[in-house]
């Protein structure tokens, strides 16, 4: 059987290579896409995930969530993802519709239809899973796991002490890590791992395909922006993520206790990961500790190599 | 000798603060001008008389002055886990000889400051109660104090919550005060202590030094590494020799500069000590973070030190 799963994301350049990672594989029924505020605006990021699976040559529906976190103000990542949120990408617009559904109804709908089944993988501010969770309650038990882009035990890449998806709705994010809900925390420990050299890109981009050359533009651009931050690669978070949920080996994780923090002045939106396990608290979430990075760079470059279009 | 350094040795004895002191006291480059105690390993009360104990056993003559009676806003916290109820369990020590001070903590440091022709080095090895408060009341003194080299903090999560170490913990108001003081700061965190481990073998070097005041130190280990090998540690961690060794020997530590603050108000970070490793902000670097170790060397160091009460 296929695995069915929800997108969420907030497409954003990295969001879009996953996107891709995923959409057209034959192994997932991938029943929504459901974009957040968080790299960009709803309007913005629900367009490019319109944009993006059209495309991909995929038919799935999109369904808008959340326009701002819960109770914080939107902070957008507009130096990283520029104006539109997919930077000097363009693409050529979809003339589907959005679908009918919000993204929290969506989420509702599809975790009740599969019951225990559903999986969703989540790129962004986890904005639109709080808001689902707040409203039905019940379908706590009726998610399989989540498997999630954000966080870090170590320093974040937002404030000092907070990586910017769990830093842009740290309320939602204590929601989602409270839930009960089995969580996969794919955070900077393992996504600044998760570089893509520049050999690598050029060999993505020899494919010539649509979505390999787009997928290699964006990996391009982003081995600029991530030089100057010292890497040595393009750091490729979302990916990594999708990586995860196509085949979990790809990271080692440790099961940990993570408490989110909203009330602190310097550490908003941190993960707090009892490493030391000093809490005896039980554990809620399979960190990300250690990735193996070949295994990542197969995955993608077999999603890329897939598309003839 | 002629270039010994002027220290203020700030602690809460404590089995590692009693190595500490120990420590300092056999190294000749340093002057010792006071030690001052503070809550936190125990109550201040045990503290003070650890101290005056080990420093009495030692043979050490030095002024001891008794400190804060509890963090700046918070309760205190203890940690009779680690260092049982005395504060100081394991070797059975006689009675003080040494006197505690007339004079308390704070006044005694503005004071020794203030008539340091040197610059003055605290060594801080507790809660920062005692330099916050010297702060607070003797700002003028922040200009005469060349470093403070404290054990506290971490990059790496807490060992007291999953945040916070515990002498950040136990006071974060004061760790901020100094912190954001201006004044160079060394952080041993556990980043560092961790790997400064000392291993049974190592124990029994110690033991096997012909003086009594080593035998009490491999005493104090036995106890010790009880505890730590609880947590799954090989050795026991030497949290607080390591903010003496490194103003002894800096070149047996790798150090980088960060921005480094205190959470005070985190529902699960209070203590956290949030340095800025990615700088993803643009504050000045304010501490030397030590990340590593050069961990036979430190613990030769300690070895060496402990062969001067032959």
């Amino acid at each position: 059987m296929k695995k069915p799963i929800i997108i969420d994301c907030d497409p954003g350049l990295d969001d879009a290579i996953a996107i891709f990672m995923i959409i057209n594989n034959s192994k997932f029924d991938i029943r929504a896409v459901t974009p957040v505020a968080g790299n960009q605006t709803v309007d913005k990021t629900s367009r490019n995930a319109l944009n993006l699976i059209d495309f991909a040559g995929a038919d799935v529906p999109v369904a808008i969530g959340a326009a701002k976190p819960l109770f914080k103000k939107l902070v957008t990542a507009e130096h990283v993802h520029g104006k539109t949120g997919l930077g000097d990408i363009s693409l050529p617009g979809s003339h589907k519709e959005f679908s009918e559904l919000n993204a929290f109804e969506m989420i509702h709908q599809e975790a009740e239809k599969f019951e225990r089944n559903l999986e969703i993988v989540a790129l962004g501010p986890l904005t639109n899973i709080a808001v689902t969770l707040l409203k039905y309650p019940d379908i706590k038990e009726k998610i399989k796991r989540i498997t999630l882009m954000g966080g870090s035990c170590g320093c974040g890449n937002d404030t000092p002490a907070a990586e910017f998806n769990i830093y842009a709705d740290s309320d939602a994010a204590k929601i989602v890590f409270d839930s009960g809900i089995p969580i996969t925390m794919v955070g900077l420990d393992v996504t600044h791992k998760a570089l893509v050299y520049e050999e690598e890109i050029n060999e993505i981009s020899a494919y010539k395909n649509k979505i390999s050359e787009v997928a290699a533009k964006i990996l391009t651009n982003s081995l600029k922006f991530c030089r100057k931050h010292g890497f040595d690669g393009s750091v490729m978070h979302d990916p990594l993520a999708m990586a995860c949920v196509i085949d979990e080996t790809v990271i080692s994780t440790e099961s940990l206790r993570v408490d989110i923090e909203t009330k602190g002045i310097l550490t908003n939106g941190k993960t707090v990961a009892d490493v030391f396990r000093v809490t005896g608290k039980k554990a809620n979430a399979d960190v990300g500790i250690d990735i193996n990075r070949e295994k990542f760079i197969k995955i993608l470059k077999k999603a890329m190599m897939n598309y003839d279009i | 000798m002629q270039d010994r350094r002027p220290i203020i040795m700030d602690c809460d004895p404590g089995h590692d603060d009693a190595i500490a002191l120990l420590m300092a006291f056999a190294c000749d480059c340093l002057d010792i001008r006071l030690v001052t105690t503070v809550g936190g390993n125990q109550t201040p009360d045990k503290t003070i008389n650890n101290a005056l104990k080990v420093l009495s056993y030692a043979g050490v003559g030095v002024e001891v002055a008794a400190g804060a009676s509890q963090p700046l806003m918070r309760d205190l916290i203890t940690a009779p886990e680690v260092h049982g109820e005395s504060g100081l369990e394991g070797p059975v020590l006689p009675p003080a000889t040494l006197k505690k001070s007339e004079r308390n903590a704070i006044t005694a440091m503005a004071n020794v400051i203030s008539k340091s022709e040197k610059k003055v080095t605290i060594i801080s090895t507790g809660p920062l109660t005692n330099t916050a408060t010297l702060l607070l009341s003797h700002p003028e003194a922040a200009d005469k104090i060349e470093r403070i080299s404290l054990m506290g903090g971490s990059c790496i999560g807490g060992n007291w919550t999953p945040a916070a170490e515990f002498n950040i913990l136990v006071d974060p108001e004061a760790a901020g005060i100094v912190f954001n003081s201006g004044i160079p700061i060394t952080m041993c965190g556990l980043d560092v202590t961790h790997k400064a481990q000392i291993y049974k073998n190592e124990i029994e070097i110690i033991r096997n030094i012909d003086n009594k005041v080593a035998k009490m130190v491999a005493e104090l280990l036995d106890y010790f590494e009880l505890f730590h090998k609880k947590f799954g540690f090989e050795g026991s961690p030497m949290h607080d020799p390591c903010a003496v060794a490194y103003i002894i020997n800096p070149n047996l530590f790798i150090t980088k500069a960060y921005h480094v603050d205190i959470e005070t108000q985190g529902e699960f970070t209070t203590g956290a000590t949030v340095a800025d490793m990615r700088y993803a902000s643009n504050k000045e670097k304010n501490v030397d973070v030590a990340l590593d170790i050069d961990r036979e060397a430190f613990i030769q160091l300690l070895i060496e030190c402990m062969t001067y009460y032959s």
